[in-house]
């Protein structure tokens, strides 16, 4: 329907080019017979204002003889000038083509074509779909709070989660204090609380966010939000240099790709820029295994489905070098994620079975085995 | 779909205005009647294509397809219907689609309503106005896209802010904009005649019309942008000399100039070269208002640097246009015949002296808008240029303009007896004096800029009834005669007189809301009482009242005259809950004498308890203003009527064999 409405447009905009060789009469005036036209009238307009006694005799007089002076000298300068009536009709046909083309051209460059309008009145299922997803944070809400124990720590995160998205961020952060200081928390309670209170201030690290970020590094020095906050807290109070190197030292901690680490690089280089570091790339740290920053700057830029095959050969990359080097924990935690972002929870249940599997020997304070836990839990385990 | 395809169109009449941009041009050198005549063509095209964008983004609008990232930057899905309309050109970009539209809807006028005009004259012309529109739709296309989508549509827009929803407002930036654009056709026909090279009387009775044209709704533009202020921002102010007023009063200023020393090129064929800069200086002006409204230059000379891309653009846009089109006046101007002379008092002095003020008083009006914006690029200063700088510099300037003004129609072309003139407006000259007198004594504290000011309005006043009363010898002739005179007499002229008349009544305006404005603000609290201007009002107190989508405290006031009840007055202040503001709604109690104006504001501190904030003005003849802007505005609607500016469409002959050649 679009291409064939814009075809018509252009249909419309070739035929105004070619319009004047269709249509040759129609009238012209040249520059002589329409000035002398204007004189003749003024001539008139002297004598109706003698005649009325506005302006004298003598005035009428020397007016007219000015005005036929006038009409000479028009007659003079037009000697010749013929004008043809024919001709030049290719360089409009030519035109008629260049136009539409060009317009495409111009088209393509500035639109976003094939991209539907969402009229307001259309769009009632989303609108019905937000409203109950409201409805049921109040729900979750309610519940929570009547709840003798203070209600459970699952449901207030995930009740802030839903804050978070919603834009409500101040709300997300008062969800979040009910919990952090609960024997339960965990260090990503924490920075998720502080997170919520950046957002909330417009990005600002307010003394609570920052004291949060403290907590959290106490609880889990590992914690990659933790370190990024607190880097940002660093950079905002002018440290930058100390941003920069808590950020580095972060992420040569790891071994292998983290999907975190393009923030942090691109952190990095932003910080480097103001202090006159060398930029550096990931590869700097560590051997490059999965998606390349570059690989995932350009899923950005992918439609859905492209960007799902995208994700699809991905996963299965990584599926592939698990099966040669089943021993990597953070592997089959990758894997068992991505899986369960594509919605599939039973291969995801697998993958965070093996990866329960080389738990031992971890720490007892090791994050990991939360997540794993909550994944086998989350996937129906 | 429809937003794709109005991008689409952009894109058609970019193409389009491209093309017309050439070939008319080269049709009108190389005597090519064809390719001339496609200028009436894509000139029509242009416009529908133009049209089409800008439906196409109100249809957005209107369906709040908040997909739009324009739409849902600007508008709401609560919103009045009316005021999702009109946000089609309430932000930059809808507000350049507007000015592109205005632009074509001229250039299409010319397409088809001058039928009078020479064909290559109106081929260069058209050309010309499709070089501003290559600009125009370029920089729009390329950094201002009103149809920039949104991946992620937002389920509601974020704009609502009630200030904004104001049917004076809504309709000002159109009226404005038909203005100050408009004055771009005259422009393009005064380059077409300078890259012809032929300017002649005739010539300036072709742009006559679409000079009128422009300076009408730029009339009535400004007038109704102050008629807001006065009513929505509650401050009782009409005029504030603000930037964004300014930018639009002095293409006014040079475009009244204009007006008048076409008149002079038309009849004496004198000022060609004068007449072709001011078209092209008032243009620039709007450009340059253009560019300082949309740059960002006003909110900060800051801001601009930091994201100079738009500005940049315009910028380049206003060196390329106004520079190129004074170069080519350097060179062109000197080759003009000179026209018929003059001796110093004549009706041509009369209105040179008229041109010379009123530039110097643009000039004036541009030093005031423009040193803030330098100084604090240079200095970082911020400073504000208002009301005493212009009081002192381009009031002076004016008063001798009026004084001229009711002398001018007297005078006759060529030689004028300046004596004999001034022997007929004693009377006249007399009974201002008296009247500036009186007022005197009326108001002895006033002062005397004012005094002075209000005795030229009466004198001019006066002294244009009594010329239109010569020309039709009212009451020296029968009244039957009187009429049928007055029938006669071209519209052009009395559109003139009505003009003319207009201008004393916004003076009276002028002076009476300005300098014997009485204001009283107190801090308010039930029982209080405030005497101003012979009126006794009681505050009564403030209730609450709800709105449609507001709550509003409404302060009820008791007015008495004498003893005498005259009625009550009810200022609110609302308060929109969603959108996080308040607007001010003052109470007016309209007589043609002076209104009366009350406005409530919040307790402002603690301290004073729950005392309001109650102002009122009382401001004598203020109406007189907006009465004098619409006798304005039908002086050049008369004036624009009259056939004489239709002359020189030949009637093509009833039947066409005539015109085959004899054998």
């Amino acid at each position: 329907m679009f291409w064939i409405s814009a075809a018509g447009m252009a249909l419309l905009a070739a035929l105004v080019i070619l319009l004047p060789l269709w249509r040759r009469g129609g009238r012209q005036v040249d520059h002589r017979d329409g000035a002398l036209a204007i004189f003749v009238d003024q001539l008139k307009e002297v004598e109706d204002e003698r005649a009325r006694g506005l302006i004298s005799p003598e005035e009428a007089g020397a007016a007219s003889i000015e005005i036929k002076r006038r009409m000479l000298a028009v007659e003079r300068q037009e000697g010749g000038g013929s004008v043809r009536t024919v001709g030049g009709a290719m360089v409009l046909m030519a035109l008629a083509l260049v136009v539409p083309v060009l317009a495409g051209g111009i088209y393509v460059l500035t639109g976003t074509p094939g991209v539907e309008s969402q009229p307001f009145a259309q769009r009632a299922g989303e609108r019905e779909e937000d409203a109950r997803i409201v409805e049921l944070a109040e729900r979750l809400h309610t519940r929570l709070s009547g709840e003798a124990d203070g209600g459970a720590t699952e449901g207030w995160e995930l009740l802030a989660q839903t804050y978070m998205k919603m834009g409500r961020y101040a709300d997300a952060a008062e969800a979040l204090a009910r919990i952090i200081d609960r024997p339960d928390a965990h260090s990503g309670h924490l920075t998720q609380y502080a997170e919520a209170l950046i957002a909330a201030a417009d990005g600002v690290v307010t003394e609570t966010a920052g004291a949060a970020i403290d907590r959290a590094l106490e609880m889990d020095v590992l914690n990659p939000a933790a370190s990024y906050y607190k880097a940002q807290w660093l950079e905002q109070e002018g440290r930058l240099a100390e941003a920069r190197e808590l950020l580095v030292l972060r992420v040569s901690q790891e071994e292998s790709v983290q999907p975190w680490m393009a923030f942090f690089i691109r952190q990095i280089n932003r910080i480097s820029a103001q202090t006159g570091d060398a930029p550096v790339t990931l590869s700097d740290f560590v051997e490059d295994r999965g998606p390349s920053a570059e690989d995932v700057e350009a899923a950005g830029e992918m439609s859905p489905e492209e960007r799902a095959a995208f994700i699809q050969s991905m996963v299965d990359q990584l599926a592939a070098r698990l099966e040669e080097e089943p021993g990597d924990l953070d592997g089959w935690l990758q894997l068992a994620r991505a899986y369960g972002v594509l919605g599939r929870s039973d291969e995801a249940l697998e993958a965070y079975r093996a990866a329960e599997g080389l738990l031992d020997g971890l720490a007892e304070s090791d994050p990991r085995r939360g997540i794993v836990a909550q994944g086998i839990a989350s996937n129906g385990g | 779909m429809i937003p794709e395809l109005g991008q689409f169109a952009l894109a058609l009449a970019l193409a389009v205005a491209l093309v017309q941009s050439v070939v008319p041009m080269l049709g009108a050198s190389r005597g090519n009647l064809v390719w001339m005549r496609s200028a009436q063509f894509t000139a029509l095209g242009q416009m529908v294509f133009v049209a089409g964008a800008f439906g196409a983004l109100m249809w957005a609008f209107v369906v709040s397809d908040f997909s739009v990232r324009n739409v849902a930057e600007n508008s709401h899905s609560l919103k009045p219907m009316l005021f999702k309309v009109a946000a089609t050109w309430g932000s930059h970009e809808g507000s350049l689609l507007l000015w592109t539209l205005i632009l074509t809807l001229f250039g299409a006028g010319v397409a088809v309503f001058g039928a009078n005009i020479p064909h290559a004259l109106r081929a260069r012309t058209l050309s010309v106005q499709a070089w501003i529109s290559v600009g125009f739709l370029s920089f729009m296309l390329f950094t201002s896209n009103p149809f920039d989508r949104l991946m992620a549509a937002p389920v509601d827009g974020n704009d609502l802010n009630p200030l904004l929803q104001d049917v004076g407002l809504a309709m000002h930036p159109p009226l404005l904009y038909i203005g100050y654009v408009g004055f771009s056709i005259v422009f393009s026909f005064a380059v077409a005649a300078l890259i012809e090279g032929r300017v002649d009387a005739a010539w300036a009775r072709w742009v006559r019309p679409w000079t009128l044209a422009a300076w009408m709704s730029l009339t009535g533009g400004i007038a109704l942008g102050s008629w807001w202020a006065y009513y929505e921002l509650g401050w009782g102010g009409w005029w504030f000399w603000d930037p964004v007023e300014n930018v639009s009063f002095m293409p006014w200023l040079l475009g009244t100039a204009l007006l008048h020393s076409a008149i002079v090129t038309e009849k004496r064929g004198a000022f060609k070269s004068w007449t072709i800069l001011l078209a092209i200086l008032t243009f620039s002006l709007s450009l340059l208002g253009t560019f300082i409204v949309r740059s960002g230059l006003l909110t900060s000379v800051h801001a601009f640097a930091v994201d100079p891309e738009r500005g940049v653009y315009i910028l380049a846009l206003l060196a390329l246009s106004i520079g190129g089109s004074l170069t080519l006046y350097a060179v062109r101007a000197p080759a003009m015949e000179g026209g018929g002379l003059f001796a110093p008092i004549s009706r041509e002095g009369g209105l040179l002296v008229n041109n010379l003020l009123l530039a110097t008083a643009t000039g004036t009006v541009l030093f005031g808008t423009l040193y803030p914006l330098f100084l604090e690029a240079l200095t970082g200063d911020k400073i504000s240029v208002g009301p005493p700088f212009y009081n002192a510099s381009f009031v002076p300037i004016m008063l001798p303009l009026v004084f001229v003004m009711a002398l001018g129609p007297f005078l006759t072309w060529k030689r004028a007896d300046l004596r004999g003139v001034l022997q007929r407006l004693r009377a006249v000259a007399a009974i201002s004096v008296i009247g500036a007198l009186v007022v005197w004594y009326l108001v002895t504290k006033g002062p005397v800029l004012a005094v002075l000011a209000f005795g030229l309005g009466i004198w001019l006043f006066l002294a244009v009834l009594q010329e239109w009363g010569a020309k039709i010898k009212l009451f020296r002739a029968p009244l039957g005669e009187s009429l049928r005179r007055a029938r006669n007499l071209p519209r052009a002229s009395h559109g003139m007189t009505l003009a003319h008349l207009g201008l004393a009544v916004c003076i009276f305006g002028f002076v009476g809301s300005s300098a014997w404005k009485e204001e009283v603000v107190v801090f308010a609290k039930p029982g209080t009482e405030v005497q101003i201007a012979g009126f006794d009002i009681t505050f009564e107190g403030v209730e609450q009242v709800p709105g449609p989508n507001y709550m509003a405290f409404r302060g009820t006031l008791v007015v008495m005259r004498d003893g005498d009840f005259v009625q009550n007055l009810y200022p609110e202040r609302r308060n929109y809950p969603v959108a996080r503001s308040q607007t001010t709604e003052s109470a007016i109690r309209h007589t043609l004498a002076g209104d009366l104006y009350a406005a409530i504001s919040e307790p402002a501190a603690e301290n004073t308890g729950n005392a309001w904030t109650l102002r009122i003005l009382y401001e004598p003849l203020v109406n007189f203003i907006w009465i004098g802007s619409f006798m304005l505005v039908l002086g050049g609607a008369l004036s624009l009527s009259d056939r004489r500016l239709r002359v020189g469409a030949p009637r093509r002959a009833k039947a066409p064999v005539a015109a085959q050649p004899a054998e």
